[in-house]
């Protein structure tokens, strides 16, 4: 962000929710301002890496939806670091669930810091006053179209929605069929019977494509609803949960399928026969961390927090996840689509999240299901 | 039916089993039922994105619930009347698929039939596309036939052998015997298969969420709200739909059950065999128990499998990486069998304490308390786990051991198994033999330990057997309620296929199916010696 003007900075954070920074940022800024904006904070060119506050000891317990060997290095790391926090991480792959169980437990915190997931789900418990506010100064580097205003809580990594197909079946089966390079290529009749997709209706990653479908129509809802109507046709399942979409891939199954990028790689990386293209006009999600509000271990959260938004931790977690990192200077992860090449819809987390049950309806009406 | 107002031991007891179901079942679930309020209601139900999962729900159960008792009968009836080999065998297998963690042998089916399945498509070259109402259909017929088997066996061998005989003396065919006495005889255990199979089919979360594809049902809605938008109101209001429904089912199923005594066991001694079945019945049994237990069979070989090669199905070498993974996250999976084997203990003796003092003695408030105890049957075990985390975790509560309230959970959801086979079983036990020893001055508590007890051997170990397997396979329940030290092994599978480590999640799989069965075997080896169970073949 150094070397910016402040009327650039300005123009970027306009854009709701353009992800990423640096110099893909630079180049994709200047679009319309719609009112949601959050306003734009100061970015401190250069953040402290080590906070001054006492040095924090206890146990901290942390609430995570990060995958089974991030959480297992992240403690490890962080333990280097903070010699004195003992760490009792609680992994739940799906954070809503994390988030419900946040909100059960407000008699009774149990948790210190809830990390990974969609910023939704922070948001949401946010607005409930379940979290504490916290500007780490590490949180400074981060975009402010990232992080909430008030610090409750701070992205930290950026996942993309993508396409994974088999590489078997495809070469076998469909030779002369080009790769989709963007949404409406899926609409080609070669690809009928073929693709999955995970259900909107209740799976996350599902509604996000279906929103991102319809930000990429300027919120066009008739146009978005009309090319669902058409990918339908093509549609041979949708799936109950959003893994299971790569699962049947690679198993051969289907042809392909829609789902998060970072999730195909990390498959991918297995030895499986799929592979990952990121069409155009693609939505993404802001992976958050927050502290919650009441927790046995505020010190200690605190700690955790400013950590994971250090250079090192973006590092590992890009390694170990194949998401990318907030801040700029981290390299993506090797096959992994880069900020500055890939093509984000503007997407309205508020828009999307209050008009879910009425897209939902409107979609089940247009594909009669 | 006797009054117990005359003895104080027996009100206290009662008292002391309603005043733990009303702070175990009832208190949390009122919690989940008020979480919407009534605007949360109105709009949710004015939305009617809960229409079609409605009514996919009614298909589904309709459809499974029927071809579920249909083999289960057979099953049980091969187990109990025929004369065919491999009895032992076949035990185990009937079991097997209530052994199935969720999600993990949903996935098998779709390896193996789906569009390209090794069996469908590298056999016989079809493409079919299971993911939907007929994978689910067959899926949930496969997987909850066992409930109907476990309690129409159970009913099958109390029915009195004498009956049979005599009319075949009398010179009725084997098919007579069968439609006018078997068949009235088992109309108990029938109904009571019928209307728990029902109850689980259409509360079961992890099939429909793998194999249904968008055939949305309830409880997948449910989760799916929860899950994937953290919409806790709406996933409530989804809920009490299902609670409503399962409602329907019990008051259908008291006005069905006609009035008639299915007293059979009567306690005069005399055991004969039961008169022998047609060869060609034989026949029958073993041919379709052995293509039920092939089937089973392939569907776990594949976890076996997946457990030691690679990757499965792309590389096919030989490891013992997933299991290595597995010795060295070992706790789930001892609080797996810790909190399963106590719950399961605890709560098959509750059960048939409770199903006597309903069944045999009569006082204000019974019908409400027999409807409490089979209603965690009809609570989507998400709920019920997210009753328990919101009234249990409180600050003046925190000192209760969480893998104590894990365990409490695990009672209280499954009692409706224990229940509902104490009943069934009651239910063909003359009350005179009771009303003698009451009559001879023992207690009503010392009847029932001393008389009742030891006949019920069969229904003890039904509630026992099936609490223990859903405490062990259960995710929902427990997935609010854990933490880092009180993991199970159903919560570590679940994550392990959540990160596409199905080696790991096979491996962890067929360690939980492994030591339940074993468990299962020496359970069965132990109280066969001591009592003599079924030994009606």
């Amino acid at each position: 962000m150094k070397g910016m003007t402040r009327r650039e900075f300005l123009k970027m954070s306009g854009g709701v929710a353009l992800a990423a920074a640096g110099a893909w940022l630079a180049a994709c800024a200047p679009t319309p301002t719609p009112t949601s904006a959050p306003k734009p904070t100061v970015a401190a060119p250069t953040a402290p890496a080590v906070p001054t506050v006492a040095k924090p000891t206890g146990k901290l317990s942390v609430y995570s939806a990060l995958n089974e060997t991030t959480n297992n290095e992240f403690v490890k790391a962080f333990k280097a670091a903070y010699s004195g926090v003992e760490v009792d991480l609680l992994p739940m792959a799906a954070a809503g669930e994390l988030q419900t169980r946040i909100r059960t437990e407000k008699a009774s915190p149990k948790a210190d810091v809830f990390i990974g997931g969609s910023s939704e789900f922070h948001d949401a418990l946010g607005k409930e006053n379940l979290l504490e506010a916290y500007k780490s100064p590490n949180a400074a580097i981060v975009n402010a179209n990232f992080k909430e205003a008030t610090g409750l809580w701070t992205g930290w990594y950026i996942g993309i929605f993508g396409f994974v197909y088999n590489t078997d079946r495809f070469g076998k089966e469909m030779a002369n069929v080009k790769k989709p390079t963007t949404w409406d290529d899926l609409l080609d009749a070669a690809w009928k019977g073929k693709l999955a997709y995970p259900d909107p209706i209740k799976t996350g990653g599902g509604f996000i494509f279906m929103a991102t479908q319809i930000f990429r129509f300027n919120k066009d809802e008739d146009k978005a609803m009309d090319y669902m109507k058409k990918l339908h046709a093509n549609i041979a399942q949708y799936t109950g949960t959003a893994t299971q979409v790569i699962q049947l891939v690679s198993q051969g199954q289907f042809i392909g399928g829609l789902n998060w990028a970072h999730d195909i790689l990390t498959t991918k990386a297995q030895g499986l026969p799929i592979d990952l293209i990121v069409p155009e006009m693609t939505g993404f999600e802001i992976g958050a961390v927050s502290i919650v509000k009441g927790g046995p271990n505020l010190g200690a959260a605190k700690a955790f927090v400013d950590w994971v938004l250090t250079k090192e931790a973006g590092e590992l977690n890009v390694k170990l996840s194949n998401r990318g990192s907030v801040r700029p200077e981290v390299a993506p992860a090797p096959g992994a689509p880069t900020l500055d090449k890939v093509k984000l819809v503007q997407y309205d987390r508020q828009w999307a999240s209050d008009n879910k049950d009425r897209i939902l309806k409107k979609w089940q009406a247009a594909v009669g299901m | 039916m006797r009054r117990i107002s005359r003895e104080p031991s027996v009100v206290i007891t009662l008292a002391i089993l309603v005043g733990l179901m009303f702070a175990f079942i009832i208190y949390p679930q009122v919690q989940v039922v008020l979480v919407p309020g009534l605007g949360g209601y109105v709009s949710f139900l004015a939305e009617q994105t809960w229409v079609k999962p409605f009514f996919n729900s009614l298909q589904v159960m309709l459809l499974s619930t029927t071809t579920a008792v249909v083999l289960g009968f057979i099953y049980a009836y091969a187990m109990v009347y025929s004369k065919m080999p491999f009895k032992p065998f076949f035990r185990i297998i009937g079991v097997l698929p209530l052994l199935s963690p969720p999600f993990v042998v949903a996935a098998s089916y779709i390896l193996l039939f789906g569009p390209r399945g090794m069996i469908s498509y590298y056999v016989f070259g079809q493409s079919p596309n299971i993911l939907g109402l007929g994978g689910l259909w067959g899926v949930q017929t496969i997987a909850f036939f066992p409930f109907a088997y476990q309690l129409i066996a159970d009913v099958l061998a109390r029915s009195d052998a004498r009956m049979e005989q005599a009319a075949r003396n009398l010179g009725a065919g084997p098919w007579n015997v069968f439609r006018t006495i078997t068949l009235p005889m088992a109309r108990p255990g029938l109904l009571a298969a019928i209307l728990t199979t029902a109850i689980y089919i259409v509360e079961d979360f992890g099939n429909p969420a793998l194999i249904a594809g968008q055939f949305t049902v309830l409880p997948t809605q449910a989760y799916g709200l929860i899950s994937g938008f953290g919409d806790v109101t709406g996933a409530a209001v989804v809920s009490t739909i299902l609670l409503l429904l399962a409602l329907a089912l019990y008051v259908a199923k008291t006005r069905i059950e006609g009035q008639r005594s299915y007293v059979t066991i009567s306690g005069r001694a005399g055991t004969i065999p039961r008169p022998p079945v047609p060869t060609v019945v034989n026949v029958f049994c073993f041919v379709a128990c052995s293509l039920l237990a092939i089937l089973i069979l392939m569907v776990y070989g594949v976890l076996l499998v997946s457990a030691v090669v690679e990757v499965f199905p792309v590389k096919w070498g030989l490891t013992s990486k997933h299991f290595e993974f597995l010795t060295s996250n070992i706790t789930p999976l001892q609080n797996t069998l810790v909190y399963g084997t106590i719950a399961a203990i605890i709560c098959a003796m509750f059960a048939m304490l409770l199903g006597f003092l309903v069944q045999r003695r009569e006082w204000r408030g019974k019908r409400i308390v027999d409807f409490i105890a089979i209603m965690p049957a009809a609570i989507p075990g998400i709920f019920f786990g997210i009753g328990y985390a919101t009234a249990f975790n409180q600050r003046w509560l925190d000192w209760i051991d969480r893998g104590a309230l894990i365990t409490i959970s695990m009672i209280f959801w499954n009692i409706p198994v224990g229940y509902q086979a104490a009943i069934a079983g009651l239910q063909q036990i003359d009350r005179s033999l009771d009303d003698a020893a009451t009559s001879l001055g023992a207690g009503s508590l010392r009847a029932f330990r001393d008389i009742l007890l030891p006949m019920l051997d069969g229904a003890l170990l039904t509630g026992f057997v099936t609490a223990f397997v859903r405490a062990v396979t259960t995710l929902s329940v427990v997935i609010f309620l854990f933490t880092p030290s009180t993991t199970v092994a159903t919560i570590k599978i679940f994550q392990l296929v959540n990160d596409f480590m199905w080696g790991g999640a096979t491996a962890f799989t067929v360690s939980v199916v492994g030591v339940a069965v074993l468990v299962l075997v020496i359970v069965w080896t132990i109280s066969g010696r001591r009592v003599g169970l079924q030994r009606t073949g």
